[in-house]
């Protein structure tokens, strides 16, 4: 397991994310799906829960950094 | 040499065993809840950077040099931890919460590393240290909730409790999947008072509903007890119908025996009524039988022969009467023709002879005078007196003439009588009041109607005498010529 493989992936949000939160969302990953602390890619956003997310950016062991993977 | 054999076998078979039990020693596999923490030895690193010192291996089988490497095993099982914290709240309100924090040993090799450094020999002890550590951080979390936030917003406790114990269990290597609630003890009633209000509104709204579920249920009773009475109502009015329909059928069934009874009794009087009926009427036959139809018979007997001798001694009488009637009828009648015809032959047989005789004379006379004058006047009126001897000549015809009418009339004379007396053949009987004279009157007017005729006949032939002889005047005079008084010799 790499940490590039992380980078990437889709996920969902099951937490709300945003500044001053600690968000969370589950990705597919290692055959099952896990959930990792989710924080905003760019600083300000606030992603609602069930918005698809894609992985920017992996911080070992559970963080990620996430954007929106469509603009809505 | 099978010895030999047997033994190599042997050693071969023993080697096998061994090799296998080496393999067997050597080879560790990971289920898939746990993972192999190998260390001891120098070779390549799995999955992590160089110089951590051991390996970690997932989900598959490895190889381990026994004495060499130690293989320790890190469950990734799910864990839990009962929390029972005294807590106070955003509010300030001291709460005794209970809960359970639901873990488990993260999936990835740093999660693995992290909790293999921390906990390897401690898995028991886990769920104590984890206690601990959440004890701390349940206060903060309820700390910065209040009572409100963590009975309705579930959200708001997730996020909080991620706020306050993600980074910290990462450092563990832990993942927490759930914090669960169980329950809040509440020592100064707030919650309850919190729920008061709503309680009460709750017990308003549920009074009123009952109260209008009543009145509701209470409007269809009623109703239905309504109109379970009209039912009953109806059911009763047409029960009675019924009823009186049953007691007059009833009662008409009671009287038909009584009814039935009387009409059989009448019909038995009918009966023997008519069987006095018939007796009496057979009686009636017999004695009219026995006593009436011979006395009558008796009686007819000797009225049909009394009225037979009766009618034949009618008969008798008449038929002499008839008898005596009818000679005395022929007697005259035969009489009376022969005196008739006796006296008619005579009449013109003298008639005949004074026609003749006075024919002769006339002849004479005539033959006389023209012999005179022919003497007298002699051939000069020799045309006349021939002219007279024919008118002479047919003078003595025209006498003859009559002369044979009247011979005619006396030959034709019993015909003529017959017809008279025919008007008396259609006479069946009749009865003659005056005896012979009154028939000899009967003849007399029947054969007068003959003697007219006869008197017509002369008549006629008078009045040709007086054409063929000058007899101017009584032309004339138009007075009936003296011939016509002979009529009257007739009677």
């Amino acid at each position: 397991m790499d940490d590039a493989s992380m980078v990437g992936l889709m996920g969902r949000v099951t937490g709300t994310i945003g500044p001053g939160l600690v968000g969370e969302v589950i990705v597919r990953v290692r055959g099952g799906a896990e959930h990792f602390l989710a924080y905003p890619a760019s600083g300000t956003d606030r992603i609602e829960r069930g918005t698809v997310v894609m992985v920017v950016e992996y911080l070992p062991p559970r963080t990620v950094y996430v954007q929106a993977a469509y603009d809505s | 040499m099978p010895m030999v054999v047997g033994v190599v076998a042997g050693v071969a078979v023993a080697a096998i065993a061994v090799l296998i039990g080496l393999f067997k020693l050597m080879w560790r596999v990971a289920e898939p809840n746990e993972a192999l923490i190998i260390s001891g030895s120098n070779h390549k690193t799995e999955g992590l950077e160089a110089g951590m010192g051991f390996r970690i291996v997932t989900g598959r089988g490895t190889l381990v040099l026994p004495g060499v490497q130690a293989v320790r095993k890190l469950s990734l099982d799910l864990n839990e931890t009962e929390l029972h914290v005294d807590c106070v709240t955003h509010q300030g309100i001291p709460l005794k919460v209970r809960g359970v924090v639901i873990f488990k040993v993260g999936d990835d090799f740093v999660s693995i590393a992290n909790a293999g450094r921390r906990f390897l020999d401690q898995q028991k002890l886990m769920s104590e240290r984890v206690h601990n550590v959440f004890a701390g951080h349940l206060r903060s979390i309820v700390g910065g909730l209040t009572v409100e936030d963590m009975i309705r917003d579930r959200e708001k406790l997730t996020g909080q409790t991620r706020a306050a114990c993600g980074t910290e269990m990462e450092k563990l290597g832990l993942i927490v999947d759930s914090l669960q609630i169980h329950e809040i003890e509440d020592p100064t009633g707030y919650i309850q008072n919190l729920a008061m209000p709503h309680a009460a509104a709750v017990q308003r709204d549920a009074r009123i509903a009952q109260a209008e579920a009543n009145r509701l249920a209470t409007e269809a009773e009623q109703k239905s007890y309504a109109r379970m009475a009209e039912a009953t109502r109806d059911s009763e009015i047409l029960q009675a119908g019924y009823q009186a329909e049953r007691d007059k059928a009833g009662a008409k069934a009671r009287q038909a025996g009584p009814l039935a009874d009387a009409a059989a009794r009448q019909e038995v009087v009918v009966q023997e009524t008519r069987i006095a009926e018939l007796e009496a009427h057979r009686r009636e036959q017999q004695l009219q039988a026995d006593v009436r139809k011979p006395a009558d018979a008796k009686a007819y007997e000797k009225r049909t022969l009394a009225e037979a001798e009766r009618d034949a001694q009618i008969s008798g009488a008449e038929a002499k009467a008839k008898e005596t009637e009818l000679a005395a009828a022929a007697e005259a009648t035969r009489v009376k023709t022969a005196a008739m015809a006796e006296a008619e032959a005579t009449k013109a047989r003298g008639t005949a002879m004074a026609a003749s005789t006075r024919a002769t004379g006339e002849a004479e006379a005539a033959s006389a005078q023209a012999k005179g004058l022919a003497e007298a006047e002699a051939a000069r009126a020799k045309g006349l007196a021939e002219a007279e001897a024919i008118k002479a000549r047919a003078a003595a015809l025209a006498e003859n003439q009559e002369a044979v009418v009247a011979q005619q009339l006396a030959e034709n004379w019993p015909e003529i009588v017959r017809a008279g007396a025919s008007a008396f053949g259609n006479a069946d009987n009749m009865v003659i009041l005056n005896g012979a004279d009154g028939m000899a009157d009967m003849f007399a007017k029947a054969l007068t109607m003959g003697g007219t005729g006869l008197g017509l006949a002369r008549q006629l032939l008078a009045s040709m005498n007086q054409n063929g002889q000058p007899v101017n005047g009584s032309s004339l005079n138009g007075v009936a010529s003296p011939p016509s008084q002979k009529v009257p010799v007739q009677e």
